[in-house]
């Protein structure tokens, strides 16, 4: 079974076409990567798998419920990261991980597993006993990003994990991701607009432009396909032509 | 645990932690509105301070002695007669001394009454300083009160001398007795005074339900709001949990500090306006005296319909929140719902709904904040049908409020309303 499919998937806000009609498909186990500049429509595309939009078009499956009928399961079987999230700030860091590790513990693993695993990838040490207020933009995202494969779902949505992360740490942020699809089986699909983080991290990818899936493959026969040297060069090709250029680019 | 208990609990710790929110609702209300009526206290008890009287007497006839005499025994009331030619002199002497009533007794006072004419004293208050003439006025009534006994008993005795029968019949040959029936019994209590004890429970009725409506709607609109400025709602929707047991945990929790803090307004607020009632002085009858007891049925039927109109006003704000971008945005939506809804409610403090005009009746009706005022009154006056009817109205009302509410929670709107507030603007 795939762990998630999207056909012909389309999202309007108001007159702006956000998705044209977009469709991939990800293996149970594979890290898929998501990958295109601001705006091309990536975020929505795991909103609405994460059931938090509905599609105004097409249909998404998360190994085998519809995102739209099936939203109490599609939410049992994920876990979702946005790209600007935050904790509860009266909080501690530990009673973070608690609450959520408390919600979780039905769906599979214990809550003292789980709560082990989070303390251990958050990486925060004796400042889990601090409140999330007082951590930095760095810390709070270790903590969040513990917080999602903590709970080792079925499928990990995660939108531009490394943001606001340093080289260290997003290095190692990688690591796991690829630890976790490897040794526990966890699907990854994760979006991002640093196309070589992900060429380093995922086994596939979709390239996104202004709501339209140009290319899939892996990075490597994409590179062969386009004769590029990354991810970046593979893009430029496609949609360079299309695209008017600014200042910078 | 339950989902349910989970959000509650972590609801109330997050909401609990916030020294900022914690400081505003709670502890401001309970120290500053003691203090304001602590000023007001020190005000009244310095104007019930000791009245010190100059006395000037011009008369020399025994009446005069007996006004002194009268004076000298009135309780908080000191005497000091000074000899002085004339009004200025007296006044002169007062100031300088630091007294605040002259009474000047005037030349011929013994003789007019003998010969049946009236007789002159004259009260002057010294106004000095920021007391805003308060200790004057309660120094006036001191005096007045002594007039009044001494003019009763002149008469009484002038009546005695003059006339046969009984002076007081002859002075106020009608006497009224006032009664008031109520609940079909009667009270040896005038109406006018039964009228103030309701009053003043009508006025404190609406206030008290107006400050415990606001504050909850607040406080479940700004939690909302909260999760959206923090950017934790996202991540809040994605979790294994039915939508309507986060819209219900957030609820049961917000509403829990939200009567908190609607208690710890009132017990200040009481605190504020006790200190000021025990100076102006209490009726000295309760509702309990005039047979307006709430039954146990009664009791419960009100519980039930504050219960309700408070579901109520957490499930609208809840509603009204998901239009709000962060909490600044929350509470000015909020208001703007919610305060058009119990304004009107307030001319339940000075009108009874069966007397105003039709229109303005069902208006007030179809309001879920009338429901509980009116409910406080027919639950001490015994009229339990009024009630079952706004348990039945607020039952549903709350009920398709709430559904309305859970439902935004499980569409994509409290995501995207936030995005077309924004391109409006």
């Amino acid at each position: 079974m795939s762990a998630v499919k999207v056909e012909a998937l389309e999202k309007d806000y108001g007159k702006v076409k956000a998705l044209k009609g977009i469709s991939f498909e990800i293996k149970e186990g594979e890290i898929f990567g998501l990958i295109g500049p601001n705006g091309a429509g990536k975020s929505t595309t795991l909103k609405i798998l994460a059931t938090l939009l509905t599609p105004t078009g097409g249909r998404a499956e998360v190994f085998g419920h519809d995102v739209v009928k099936d939203g109490d399961e599609v939410r049992k079987l994920i876990s979702y990261l946005p790209e600007e999230a935050g904790a509860y700030k009266n909080l501690k860091g530990i009673e973070y991980l608690q609450f959520m590790a408390k919600l979780y513990a039905k769906t599979g693993k214990s809550y003292e597993e789980m709560l082990e695993v989070g303390v251990k990838l958050s990486g925060l040490e004796s400042r889990l006993n601090d409140k999330v207020s007082t951590y930095s933009k760095g810390m709070t995202r270790k903590l969040l990003l513990a917080r999602a494969l903590m709970v080792e779902p079925k499928l990990a949505i995660l939108d531009e994990p490394a943001s606001g992360l340093d080289i260290i740490n997003a290095y190692s942020i990688r690591q796991t991701i690829k630890q976790f699809a490897k040794e526990k089986g966890i699907t990854f699909l994760v979006s991002s607009h640093n196309m070589l983080e992900v060429e380093f991290l995922c086994d596939r990818v979709a390239l996104i432009n202004e709501g339209v899936i140009v290319e899939t493959g892996t990075p490597k026969e994409l590179k062969e396909k386009y004769e590029a040297e990354n991810l970046e060069e593979v893009f430029m090709s496609i949609v360079g032509g299309q695209q008017k250029v600014g200042v910078f680019g | 645990m339950s989902d349910f208990w989970i959000i509650v609990k972590k609801e109330l710790k997050d909401l609990l932690r916030d020294k900022g929110l914690i400081f505003g609702i709670i502890v401001v209300p309970l120290l500053i509105y003691p203090a304001l009526g602590q000023m007001m206290q020190i005000g009244f008890q310095q104007a019930q301070e000791e009245t010190k009287i100059v006395l000037v007497n011009f008369d020399e006839g025994d009446y005069g002695s007996l006004l002194i005499k009268t004076l000298e025994a009135a309780p908080n009331v000191t005497v000091t007669t000074i000899e002085a030619l004339n009004l200025d002199e007296a006044l002169k002497k007062a100031q300088e001394e630091d007294y605040n009533m002259i009474v000047v007794i005037s030349k011929d006072f013994s003789k007019a009454i003998e010969s049946n004419q009236k007789a002159q004293v004259e009260i002057y208050g010294i106004v000095k300083g920021i007391s805003g003439g308060m200790r004057e006025s309660v120094s006036e009534g001191r005096v007045n009160a002594v007039l009044t006994v001494i003019n009763d008993y002149l008469a009484k005795l002038k009546i005695q001398q003059s006339i046969e029968g009984n002076p007081d019949a002859i002075l106020r040959p009608i006497d009224a007795k006032s009664y008031t029936v109520i609940k079909g019994r009667i009270v040896p209590v005038p109406p006018s005074l039964v009228a103030n004890i309701i009053t003043s429970q009508s006025i404190s009725m609406p206030l008290v339900i107006f400050v415990m409506i606001i504050i909850v709607a607040q406080m479940s609109a700004g939690s909302m709001a909260m999760e959206k400025e923090n950017k934790t709602l996202e991540t809040l929707l994605t979790l294994p949990v039915k939508r309507i047991t986060i819209v219900a945990g957030k609820m049961i929790g917000t509403a829990t500090i939200g009567i908190i803090a609607a208690v710890a307004y009132m017990i200040g607020m009481r605190n504020y306006l006790g200190s000021m009632m025990s100076s102006s002085g209490e009726i000295g009858i309760s509702l309990e005296d005039l047979g307006l007891i709430a039954t146990p049925q009664g009791a419960i039927l009100f519980v039930i319909i504050m219960f309700l109109a408070i579901t109520f006003a957490l499930s609208f704000a809840m509603l009204l929140a998901v239009f709000a971008e962060d909490t600044k945005s929350a509470n000015t939506i909020v208001s703007a719902g919610i305060m058009p809804m119990v304004f009107p409610t307030f001319i339940l403090m000075f009108a009874d709904i069966e007397t105003l005009p039709l229109a303005i009746k069902y208006i007030l009706l179809a309001l879920p904040f009338s429901h509980p005022i009116l409910a406080s009154r027919a639950m001490l006056m015994g009229q339990y049908s009024s009630m079952y009817v706004s348990v039945l109205y607020l039952g549903i009302l709350s009920t398709v409020t709430l559904l309305i509410t859970a439902r935004f929670f499980t569409t994509e709107k409290l995501l995207t309303a936030k995005l077309r507030f924004r391109r409006k603007r």
